[in-house]
């Protein structure tokens, strides 16, 4: 039985759903907290949700929305641009040819593999803006990003994997 | 054996697509490189659509940013709340203060006055000055620079000048129609014209991504102090002269250092100054015509 053309308008929805969310997660992290305890470095949303999504449903985050979901994240916070977009299509091949390490284990092997994840993207990001600018960078404030993108992890993926159980059930 | 002809050329559809998805992989990072070498020669293209992006999407972030802004503005009425003593001996100790100020000020007022009349000064002329909300922040790990929710509309352009009431925020680098990218003194990218106010001696305020920019090319023998009030020049034309841009602070390593007057961390709103620019070097035709030599005959 072919699906009526209501389910498919729906299962097409379901399926954009990672990619909306990396959107909405940009504008979030490009928001002006400015509260004292949070300091000028905000952790990066959109990282863990590329992680997650190309993890487990890499289906509905292609290639192209990820580099477009970076240069979004690029343009907005006035990066280089492609710089997140590069990092963020680099993590995808990561966590991509690595799912069968994730999936299925436990919460600790994910989050072991997130800090992997971290430290190269803060690395890279720290080199690449460096070579950019031409300009020996201080790079303290891209591990302090990734110290607190690394302990916020845990309650992203609880949100992530909430929302994948309760609106993307088929996946 | 049709389905087995199926499968072998779905296989083959799928190990081309396969190809191709490495290929897209390799695409998109080349994209990506292309894209950041592009914006460093400062290529109009990428500068006008990162400019369209950041007009769709500035609507959308000032309306997010409002939550943040009315938390962030509560948590900092319950801290005035407990030091309000405090600061009201602290206020009523300053007010004492400024009301001499302003004495001595009136007085100086009225002197100029008199002065500029005396030698058929002509003032400069005056800015005009639009107030902005910050919608954005970089979060910025290497760049230092917001958004603000005001564009080309509302007269902004590239080059102003945005200060607070108390000093100098940084410049306009993006304008689009509702809304800008203002680049902070303290970004690696960030140069400004300065003079030592008492001194009168000049320097370049020279953005390092750190909290206190470095200030460069100083005479050799130059007369700073720490402390010392630093003020843009108005050289080069861009900004208007005498704007408040912090104090001297020396470094561990000696190095003349500024610490900003405006709180550059917890930006909310910014005035841009719309400062009409002077023409510093007249064009080759008006020297000829300003030329006081009388032409040989």
């Amino acid at each position: 039985m072919s699906p009526t053309l209501s389910q498919q308008l729906d299962a097409l929805a379901r399926n954009l759903i990672p990619a909306a969310l990396g959107i909405v997660l940009v504008l979030l992290s490009t928001i002006p907290y400015s509260l004292p305890a949070f300091g000028p470095v905000a952790p990066n949303l959109v990282l863990m949700a590329v992680f997650y999504w190309a993890v487990f449903r890499s289906d509905t985050l292609s290639p192209i929305t990820v580099f477009l979901i970076g240069l979004l994240q690029d343009i907005l916070t006035g990066a280089p641009p492609g710089l997140n977009a590069a990092i963020l299509v680099l993590v995808r091949i990561f966590a991509v040819s690595q799912n069968r390490v994730f999936r299925g284990k436990s919460f600790m092997v994910l989050w072991f593999g997130f800090v992997i994840v971290g430290l190269s993207s803060a690395f890279a990001a720290w080199l690449i803006s460096a070579v950019y600018h031409m300009a020996l960078l201080d790079p303290s404030p891209a591990l302090f990003q990734a110290a607190m993108t690394v302990a916020l992890f845990p309650f992203l993926v609880w949100l992530f994997s909430w929302t994948h159980q309760k609106l993307m059930p088929q996946g | 054996m049709a389905t087995r002809n199926g499968t072998r050329a779905s296989r083959q559809a799928f190990g081309i697509l396969g190809r191709l998805h490495r290929f897209a992989f390799l695409f998109l990072v080349m994209g990506a490189t292309a894209l950041m070498i592009l914006s460093r020669t400062d290529n109009v293209i990428v500068d006008r659509v990162s400019v369209i992006v950041i007009d769709v999407f500035a609507p959308i972030m000032n309306i997010l940013s409002r939550p943040a802004a009315t938390v962030k503005e509560g948590v900092e009425t319950a801290r005035e709340l407990v030091r309000l003593r405090q600061e009201n001996i602290r206020l009523s100790r300053e007010n004492e203060r400024l009301l001499s100020w302003q004495e001595s000020a009136r007085q100086l007022a009225a002197q100029n006055e008199v002065l500029q009349s005396l030698l058929a000064y002509e003032p400069p002329p005056g800015a005009r000055h639009v107030t902005a909300r910050v919608v954005g922040d970089s979060g910025g790990v290497f760049v230092k620079s917001v958004l603000v929710n005001a564009g080309t509309s509302s007269g902004i352009s590239k080059g102003q000048a945005a200060v607070t009431g108390s000093g100098l925020v940084g410049r306009v680098t993006q304008a689009g129609h509702r809304s800008a990218r203002i680049l902070l003194i303290i970004d690696i990218n960030s140069r400004v014209p300065v003079l030592i106010e008492s001194s009168r001696e000049r320097a370049i305020l020279t953005g390092d991504n750190s909290r206190h920019p470095k200030l460069s090319f100083l005479p050799g023998n130059a007369a700073i102090h720490q402390g010392d009030r630093i003020v843009t020049s108005g050289h080069g034309g861009v900004f208007p002269p005498g704007l408040s841009v912090g104090r001297v602070a020396i470094d561990e390593s000696g190095t003349f250092r500024v610490e900003p007057f405006a709180g550059l961390d917890q930006l909310e709103y910014v005035r841009l100054v719309d400062y009409p620019r002077v023409e510093t070097l007249p064009g080759p035709g008006k020297t000829r015509r300003a030329s006081t030599v009388p032409a040989v005959p």
